[in-house]
């Protein structure tokens, strides 16, 4: 399975996707409430239809540049992945597993999303004036699409964060494990957007996201300790070369040294062994585990957990632990950029209250 | 850097001898010198008297041989084995170190004194862990003045061929069985030898029939011998003589001897090249470059050239099963005693790979395993004084014995005993997985005897012998990595008998050098006198690997379950906290 179903790229895209599709969700919701039935349905169509537009060329532009990404790593890229396969694979590996982490943390507040991108589309279709998209006649053009705009560079810049992402996780997967991924993840993303859209029963809602991001992160937690795992290994198959190559997942597979368990079957890199495939992408199994995988996967979670409990302290204390009670600094609240990940997870208080002025 | 060695030897010296039990004395002092026998690279090898080559030795059935040894390697001790040689009644005399003997180290001297009553082919080498690679190697013909095929042949040629490292044993052996060779590969040899050399010439006289004694003398490496358009005839194996028998190729492996003869054309308008080609199969890499090939020339005529070998489709050896005894001897066919040995190469905790038989690698014991059969009284006869690490089995006097050996791995292996020749009643091919007494083909009526035997990858062999000899034998593959690496048995054989003969009887510089290099000489295994049953103290060594989960494993997969439990109920809590205080 590990060969036709990627789980990190299904995690992206649907990361990726549901961002996309909240901001849609939230600009036709937008156009729904703004331009009600008594307003001219000749507008609003054509209005949807920029919004439709926007997604579209967006899409497409995405799918321009990741197929330049794909083909140039496999065809410049590839060899010298090989040479030093697993210092690549474990690097990858926990860099996905830190930007998994750092998703997955907002996906939780995905509603936070929706308020945040409700008051940055009512900032920029109410404060044009002001802010703008520009001077003369581009300024005039800008305010003409933003409909237009808006979802095409919100989906465009998630396309391509989309793209990187799969790139640098993607390295030790083979190219048959990506489509139904991508697919998925997206196909995925696009159908909580709808429901978001809908309105849907917000706890059920919650309950859902709560136990796809637990999935997520025990698909980080095993990333993590792979990528280390990876990184041990590269040490080993350089100091015993050959030998370990030929060992199969039998003796001198492995550095006995730094060995915490093996057993000579169940191995995820051996053919035959799907099973334990799906095993090592979901939950970092190894047939192998050294003192490195072991560690580090319980780091791992360690700091996820002192993670959470700082996060969660804070939204209901308004301060972090040991820290005495102060106003919040104003630059928390701007976290307009979701390329600045961590600025998402850090403010998750601050937006909430800007929606409720707005719906005041 | 082509050579031209002529060693013809010469037939008085069979007429001399006749002048029976004469007592041969060599003096030996063995030391490093420099030598470059492939062009390649200058190194130092252990020669003696400063010489390398080491010398032939040539003696007559019935001699008494007498070696002083004098160890000047100042760096190494030292032994030597008579390989093939029966050694009836000195046993202590063998060679191999821990088993028979205390090592020569640097500085002191040794006697070997023994008298040899068999004819044929031999050699004699070191037999201290992994030694004789390094030059401690040299030819040991007894000659027969009755040989039964002396109308066949007018004059003797002995060819050694051996396989040659530029890098020394004790720093090949401290890579080979380490943490970094997790697959057990042998270290590849760097050239092919013939008589110590490369592009050998061999003065050939037209239609004279010579008798060449082909030794390979090599570490690892079996060699494919043929002699360009010219047909051999196989007349002896490891000292036994055959019927004659024609073999265009024959395949030698590490230790074996043969003696073919091969009749010189009648005219000499053409020189001829013979090779000695590396079996490459054993090589778990052939590095870019490797030469497997060794070529010498049978020279009729010195002004003409000597041709290119002539490249070949494939090598397709004479099988020495086919063989017949010239003696006839009969198959023994009432088995009193079986040994079964399954072979196997595996890796200990240490990370390294070793080999075993029945799943225990050999180490040596604390004290000679001779010692201890001479110090333990009737407990000689009780194979645990022996210790644990020594794959021994004591035999009784006088039985036919059969050694059933199961290759459980990938590699052909030259299988030596000590003391004897066997009889080979059975060699399965290639892949034919363990013995099964109960379905093999039929056991030839006079089995070819010799002393070294291949055993097929995934194959097995049949051989047996009486124990008409006592003494302590080893029986290993004589690939000195495998030797090295523990795949070695003891034969423990007639006890009692052994010390009837030697009882008191070890000589003075033999104790002396157990002295001299502080090892113990009385005592089981351990080196434990009084309570010979108890190994307390016993060399330790590697153990198995450990298997699967262990404490520390299950340890550490309960705990990383239980973070990740924890990870997620603190995820939940997060999740779904926001909630709450929207609603609430």
């Amino acid at each position: 399975m590990v060969n036709v179903f990627a789980v990190p790229v299904f995690f992206i895209c649907f990361r990726e996707c549901l961002e996309c599709s909240i901001i849609v969700s939230v600009l036709l919701a937008f156009l729904k409430q703004t331009l009600g039935p008594d307003h001219d349905a000749q507008i609003r169509k054509k209005l949807v239809r920029q919004i439709w537009f926007g997604i579209a060329l967006g899409v497409f532009i995405c799918l321009i540049i990741g197929a330049g990404v794909i083909g140039t790593f496999y065809t410049v890229g590839r060899n010298a992945f090989d040479s030093a396969e697993y210092i690549y694979e474990g690097v990858f590996a926990l860099v996905a597993a830190v930007i998994i982490t750092l998703m997955g943390a907002a996906l939780l507040r995905v509603s936070k999303l929706q308020d945040k991108w409700k008051v940055k589309i009512a900032k920029a279709l109410e404060q044009k004036d002001s802010m703008g998209f520009g001077k003369g006649k581009f300024k005039v053009w800008g305010e003409k699409y933003a409909m237009f705009l808006l979802p095409f560079v919100t989906v465009l810049r998630e396309g391509v964060e989309a793209v990187l992402f799969i790139a640098g996780v993607g390295v030790g997967l083979p190219a048959t494990s990506f489509p139904l991924a991508v697919i998925c993840g997206l196909g995925a993303g696009a159908l909580i957007g709808y429901l978001i859209y809908l309105g849907g029963h917000r706890t059920s809602l919650q309950i859902f996201l709560v136990a796809s991001t637990c999935f997520l992160y025990l698909v980080a937690a095993g990333l993590f300790s792979k990528g280390v795992w990876d990184l041990e290994m590269n040490a080993w198959v350089k100091l015993a070369g050959e030998g370990a190559a030929e060992a199969g997942a039998g003796p001198g597979s492995y550095d006995i040294r730094q060995s915490v368990w093996h057993v000579n079957c169940c191995s995820p890199g051996e053919n035959g062994d799907g099973g334990w495939g799906i095993f090592n992408s979901l939950f970092g199994w190894q047939n192998s585990a050294t003192y490195g995988s072991v560690i580090s996967y319980n780091l791992y979670w360690l700091v996820v957990i002192v993670g959470f409990l700082v996060m969660g302290f804070k939204e209901r204390n308004g301060r972090y632990p040991f820290q005495k009670s102060a106003p919040m600094a104003p630059g928390d609240a701007t976290s307009e950029s979701s390329s600045g990940v961590v600025g998402k997870i850090d403010a998750p208080g601050a937006p909430r209250a800007e929606v409720r002025e707005i719906h005041t | 850097m082509a050579k031209t060695i002529l060693k013809p030897l010469f037939l008085g010296s069979l007429l001399l001898s006749v002048a029976q039990c004469a007592t041969k004395t060599y003096d030996f002092e063995v030391s490093w010198v420099s030598a470059n026998p492939d062009g390649l690279q200058e190194r130092s090898v252990i020669g003696i008297n400063g010489q390398w080559p080491l010398p032939t030795l040539n003696v007559t059935k019935g001699d008494q041989v007498v070696i002083n040894v004098k160890n000047s390697l100042g760096n190494e001790s030292t032994s030597l084995h008579f390989h093939g040689l029966y050694q009836n009644g000195t046993t202590h005399m063998d060679g191999p170190t821990q088993v028979t003997q205390c090592a020569i180290i640097p500085g002191s001297s040794f006697t070997y004194n023994f008298t040899v009553d068999q004819p044929g082919t031999y050699w004699y080498h070191s037999h201290v862990r992994g030694q004789y690679p390094d030059g401690l190697r040299g030819a040991f013909i007894v000659h027969d003045p009755e040989d039964p095929h002396k109308d066949l042949y007018d004059e003797e040629i002995v060819l050694t061929f051996s396989d040659w490292y530029h890098d020394h044993m004790p720093d090949l052996l401290a890579s080979f069985i380490s943490i970094a060779n997790p697959s057990g590969a042998e270290p590849v040899p760097d050239s092919a030898l013939v008589n110590e050399t490369q592009n050998l010439s061999v003065k050939i006289e037209p239609g004279r029939r010579y008798k060449f004694r082909i030794i390979n003398m090599g570490a690892f490496a079996a060699q494919y011998v043929w002699f360009e358009d010219h047909t051999m005839q196989v007349v002896e194996v490891d000292g036994i003589y055959t019927e004659p028998a024609d073999a265009e190729m024959i395949y030698v492996t590490v230790a074996q001897r043969w003696s073919v003869i091969v009749t010189a054309k009648n005219d000499t308008n053409a020189n001829f090249a013979f090779i000695g080609s590396m079996d490459q199969d054993l090589f778990d890499t052939v590095p870019d470059g490797l030469n497997p090939n060794v070529t010498g020339w049978l020279v009729y005529d010195d002004t003409k050239e000597k041709p290119v070998p002539k490249e070949i489709d494939s090598f397709e050896p004479f099988d020495d099963f086919s063989l017949v005894p010239q003696d006839k001897e009969k198959l023994y066919d009432h088995v009193d005693h079986q040994i079964q040995l399954d072979m196997k190469m595996d890796n200990l905790d240490d990370g390294a790979n070793y080999a075993f038989f029945n799943d225990q690698t050999y180490v040596s014991p604390k004290v000679p395993t001779l010692y201890t059969v001479l110090s333990t009284g009737s407990n000689a006869t009780n194979p645990e004084v022996y210790g644990s690490h020594t794959n021994q089995f004591v035999l009784d006097h006088n039985q036919v014995v059969e050694i059933v050996l199961n290759n459980d791995d990938p590699g052909k292996h030259p299988f030596h005993l000590h003391g004897h020749v066997f009889q080979v009643v059975h060699r399965s091919d290639d892949d034919a997985g363990f013995y099964d007494a109960s379905n093999h083909s039929a056991f030839p009526e006079t089995p070819m005897r010799r002393d070294t035997i291949l055993v097929r990858p995934n194959g097995n062999i049949v051989l047996r012998f009486r124990s008409d000899n006592p003494g302590v034998w080893l029986f290993h593959c004589h690939i000195e990595w495998h030797v090295a690496s523990g795949l070695i048995a003891t034969i423990i054989e007639a006890p009692l008998d052994i010390q009837k003969q030697l009882s008191g009887k070890i000589p003075q510089d033999h104790q002396q050098a157990c002295k001299a290099g502080n090892v113990m000489m009385e005592g089981n295994a351990a080196g434990n006198t009084v309570d010979v049953l108890d190994l307390k103290g016993e060399i330790s060594f590697p153990g198995p690997l450990p298997a699967g989960f262990t404490a520390r494993g299950i340890v550490a997969l309960v705990f990383s379950c239980v973070a990740a439990f924890l990870g997620m109920g603190v995820i939940g809590w997060y999740g779904m906290a926001p909630i709450k205080a929207k609603t609430g």
